[in-house]
């Protein structure tokens, strides 16, 4: 059964807590909503990644093959010649997006930060290098994407749990306190009622008898 | 004497907080999408004094279905208006409409507003969202949309 709290029996006090209990069940509405909100959220998040990481594998395996045969075809010490000379700087724009109210990370390969220039000689190399490095831009890109909704799907999974425990506090506890404290004063006050009429029943008779 | 323990302060300011908190993350001025379309980083500032960034892909898929009048005209975030307990949903619209352009256009059907809102069903969020995840932003109303 559900606490009572500890108040004093007056009409105030009962005014009082109907007012506490309306604004807790309407914070329990808003809160089981936001929670609604945020699980397909998480979910669709949640999927995304899956995607990302299949991608993610599937362009690696790519880049494996391809590099696989440019070692192959070139030579390990010639293709790492060609490959340091293609080194470059990668940018990523980084920021912060809201998703009710959760914080998340926002990662953006800069366009500026994608190789536009190949690095190494085209005359020299073979079309594998050159598949290789398009699949490593692309596994690049995925990366970032994969970044950015790992941590929101982190982040989004703390805020449920802290939604989870409001919401269970307001419906287990906060009521369901508040619903049978409200009862409890009714009862008390019709109690009173039912002592005042007794009363003045008792010297109506004894008012009688003089 | 009030009669109150203190974990029940405690509670009752902890979600007094959270109805404080819960709309935060509202942008403090809109921008429009030709505005966005100019900046090098599109970003707007929170209500909470952080700020919320664009993806650029969504700013153009924006841009491809919609003309210059309309970019200079739609203001972003587009807001949905989520109410407690009901199974639809608003979205805010200007004079010109153009917020049900763009759902119509990623719903892949007609949807009309009236009085600068559109109502939509819930089950539609999820397909809104995907496509355009940072270009829209949930705002918890208490009453009804």
């Amino acid at each position: 059964m559900a606490r009572i709290l500890k108040v004093r029996p007056t009409k105030i006090e009962l005014v009082r807590l109907k007012r506490r209990l309306s604004l807790a069940q309407r914070v329990q509405k808003i809160v089981k909503d936001r929670l609604s909100i945020l699980t397909l959220e998480f979910l669709q998040i949640a999927r995304e990644c899956v995607k990302a990481k299949e991608r993610l594998l599937s362009d690696f395996s790519d880049n494996y093959s391809a590099l696989s045969v440019a070692v192959g075809y070139h030579g390990p010490i010639a293709l790492e010649k060609e490959i340091v000379a293609a080194e470059g700087d990668v940018k990523i724009l980084t920021g912060s997006r809201n998703i009710a109210g959760v914080r998340t990370p926002h990662l953006e390969m800069a366009e500026a930060g994608k190789s536009t220039a190949i690095g190494y000689s085209l005359a020299d190399t073979s079309s594998w290098l050159d598949k290789s490095a398009e699949y490593s831009q692309k596994c690049l890109d995925t990366i970032v994407e994969l970044a950015e909704l790992q941590r929101s799907l982190e982040l989004l999974g703390m805020e449920i749990a802290r939604a989870k425990r409001i919401t269970n506090a307001l419906e287990y506890v906060l009521i369901p306190g508040l619903l049978s404290t409200i009862k409890y004063l009714n009862m008390k006050f019709e109690e009173r009622e039912r002592e005042e009429k007794s009363r003045l029943k008792r010297v109506k008779v004894l008012l009688e008898r003089r | 004497m009030n009669g109150e323990t203190p974990s029940d302060r405690i509670l009752e300011e902890y979600f007094s907080a959270e109805f404080r908190v819960l709309n935060a993350h509202l942008p403090r001025n809109r921008k429009s999408l030709a505005e966005l379309l100019k900046e090098e980083h599109p970003a707007v500032q929170l209500s909470d004094g952080t700020s919320h960034h664009f993806k650029r892909k969504e700013l153009d898929y924006l841009a491809g279905i919609l003309t210059s009048d309309e970019q200079e005209a739609l203001l972003l975030p587009i807001i949905i208006k989520i109410a407690p307990g009901q199974n639809e949903i608003g979205v805010f619209s200007g004079k010109q409409n153009i917020e049900a352009k763009v759902l119509s256009q990623v719903l892949g059907m007609s949807v009309t507003g009236e009085k600068g809102a559109i109502t939509m069903y819930k089950s539609q969020l999820s397909d809104v969202r995907a496509k355009l995840k940072t270009t829209t932003q949930y705002m918890f109303a208490a009453g009804d949309i």
